[in-house]
């Protein structure tokens, strides 16, 4: 599955790790502020 | 290179999203609703219906109608297609296959003895990574999607984080030394059981790294936590969470038959069963089993389950460190590992993002601070006499005359004396006085020993002092699509070449030291634990 992609790696589209985790941490703020305010 | 691919797919699916909302919406699906009894999910059919059928077929267009490429541009918006694909296999999952399993299981159970969809677990979880494996086996990923598959891996992340919203710190200040104790010994005596086992037998570091996480602490997230560090593949955590609920099946039937024939007291069983079964609703049916006329053993059992969860970021970076190190050996490496720079470098921000969540959620702004998983115990009277803010109209949860004679005509039924003290108290205030008093009369409505109307009005004065954090309520929901598209998508990585190259090596592997910890944990249980009930 590796030579199908260019950038990331088979298992994410991220570049890194820290990447990918740090894009979860900003969905999961920005999910929490939407409920803390929204519900 | 150009990821996005001409293809009709993607607006196909829109369509289908659209029309299933649609559907729903005019009421044509009233009667399969009914059928699997997902009339809880109706809101969510339409939001998610629309709005995601409605991304799709944006989406579709972008796929027939732009040229696009190679940039950013056409890298991001790729993988929305996949996405898409993820969530349609994650509807079917969750609005069907989830529901008709639990159905099935309530229906066999008269025949069966046992509800075969509770004890086999046979929710979105494993429906979910079952349907990814059947997608990429039979069908395979159509080429379109590939990009957005990748992105699955940030669904559980995500949801690994919103988790730490459902706890706080009320709960944990509850937690006895002992329980600590007992938990910690045992989450890292299996952590480190495994990974010898598993050197010992050559067992690949990742797949060693992440089995045991999964049998030290507990399940998916735990699995999902520990992955990054030690680089285990798709199928590997997969065969985790397999093994962990596997063996949890043959723990849910075997702890309760050990418990009776030890005579052990409910503190006891609790403590042991939530020290020696991995899956958090395995302990659950377990405790239940042992204990159906009451739920002194389930609360034990949650409260040493839920420990457990506390020993995660400690595993994490142990096993940062143990990775680096096997790693090294392996490359014949002779530096130093320095254990700081390897958790600066390796500790993933996820679980970091976990901690947070948890923290800001003891804070008390998603719920009362004491909340446990949103639920918390309130009998004011602001709360049992207030005004609907839909209707308009005043609710009185206070009980009534009828129910009161109800209930005392029923008052000699019940023998035990905490019991009885615990319903002439309800009697006399006319509402639940306290939280011990709440859990010790849901004893009495599970043991059936009132009749059909006196547990009505139990379960009734239950719920009028019970409530549910709305927000702690839509997080589990964020949670639960979180996880189903993390787990589809972790599923379509899993082909079955790689689950032969695999073996069965991880599942005998994580028995034995589920084993060795249920009778491990027996034996510390047996002799530290000695108050029963």
């Amino acid at each position: 599955m590796e030579d199908k992609f260019d950038r990331g790696s088979a298992l994410t589209i991220f570049p890194s790790d820290r990447h990918e985790d740090l894009m979860a941490l900003v969905l999961s703020f920005v999910i929490a502020a939407l409920v803390y305010f929204l519900v | 290179m150009v990821y996005t691919k001409r293809t009709v797919w993607p607006l196909i699916i829109g369509i289908i999203m659209v029309g299933y909302a649609y559907l729903v919406q005019s009421g044509q699906l009233a009667p399969a609703i009914k059928l699997l009894g997902t009339g809880r999910y109706a809101g969510e059919m339409l939001t998610l219906g629309y709005a995601f059928g409605g991304v799709a077929i944006a989406a579709g267009l972008w796929h027939l109608i732009a040229a696009p490429r190679e940039g950013h541009a056409d890298y991001y918006f790729s993988t929305i297609a996949g996405v898409m694909f993820i969530m349609l296999v994650a509807f079917v999952v969750k609005w069907g296959l989830d529901p008709l399993m639990a159905n099935w299981g309530r229906d066999a159970q008269p025949t069966l003895g046992f509800n075969f969809a509770s004890v086999m677990n046979l929710n979105y979880v494993v429906m979910g990574i079952l349907a990814g494996i059947i997608v990429v086996n039979v069908f395979k990923v159509p080429a379109w999607a590939e990009n957005g598959v990748r992105l699955s891996r940030l669904g559980l992340k995500t949801g690994v984080i919103l988790l730490g919203a459902l706890y706080s710190f009320a709960e944990l200040a509850q937690l006895g030394k002992l329980s600590v104790l007992l938990i910690g010994v045992f989450v890292l005596g299996s952590v480190w059981l495994v990974l010898i086992i598993g050197s010992q037998r050559n067992l690949p570091n990742s797949m060693t790294g992440v089995l045991s996480a999964g049998v030290g602490v507990c399940g998916v997230s735990a699995a999902v936590a520990a992955a990054p560090v030690v680089q285990a593949k798709s199928l590997e955590i997969a065969y985790t969470i397999g093994t962990i609920l596997l063996f949890g099946v043959l723990c849910m039937f075997l702890f309760p038959i050990v418990g009776k024939s030890l005579g052990m007291g409910y503190i006891q069983f609790g403590a042991w069963a939530g020290t020696g079964i991995l899956n958090s609703a395995q302990v659950a049916g377990a405790a239940l089993a042992f204990q159906p006329g009451g739920i002194e053993t389930l609360k034990v059992a949650e409260i040493f389950n839920i420990t457990r969860v506390l020993f995660l970021p400690i595993i994490v970076v142990w096993l940062a460190i143990w990775y680096v190190r096997r790693e090294q050996a392996a490359q014949r490496q002779v530096q130093k590992v320095d254990a700081m720079q390897v958790v600066i470098s390796k500790f993933p921000i996820f679980v970091l993002g976990f901690i947070l969540m948890f923290l800001l959620s003891s804070t008390g702004i998603f719920a009362p601070a004491r909340h446990y998983q949103g639920a918390y115990f309130d009998n004011s009277d602001k709360m049992l006499k207030r005004v609907d803010k839909r209707s308009g109209k005043e609710i009185n949860n206070y009980l009534k005359d009828s129910d009161l004679a109800t209930l005392t005509k029923e008052l000699e039924r019940v023998k035990r004396e905490d019991q009885r003290s615990a319903l002439q108290r309800l009697i006399d205030g006319k509402k639940v006085v306290s939280e011990a008093d709440d859990d010790t009369l849901r004893g009495v409505v599970n043991a059936k020993i009132l009749s059909k109307e006196g547990n009505a009005i139990l379960t009734r004065a239950h719920r009028a002092v019970r409530h549910t954090a709305q927000k702690i309520a839509m997080f589990r929901d964020l949670i639960a699509w979180f996880f189903t598209f993390g787990l589809v998508g972790l599923g379509m990585q899993i082909t079955m070449s790689s689950i032969r190259q695999a073996g069965g090596q991880p599942l005998v592997i994580g028995s034995i030291v589920g084993v060795i910890k249920a009778i491990g944990s027996l034996i510390v249980v047996m002799l530290l634990v000695a108050e029963t009930i």
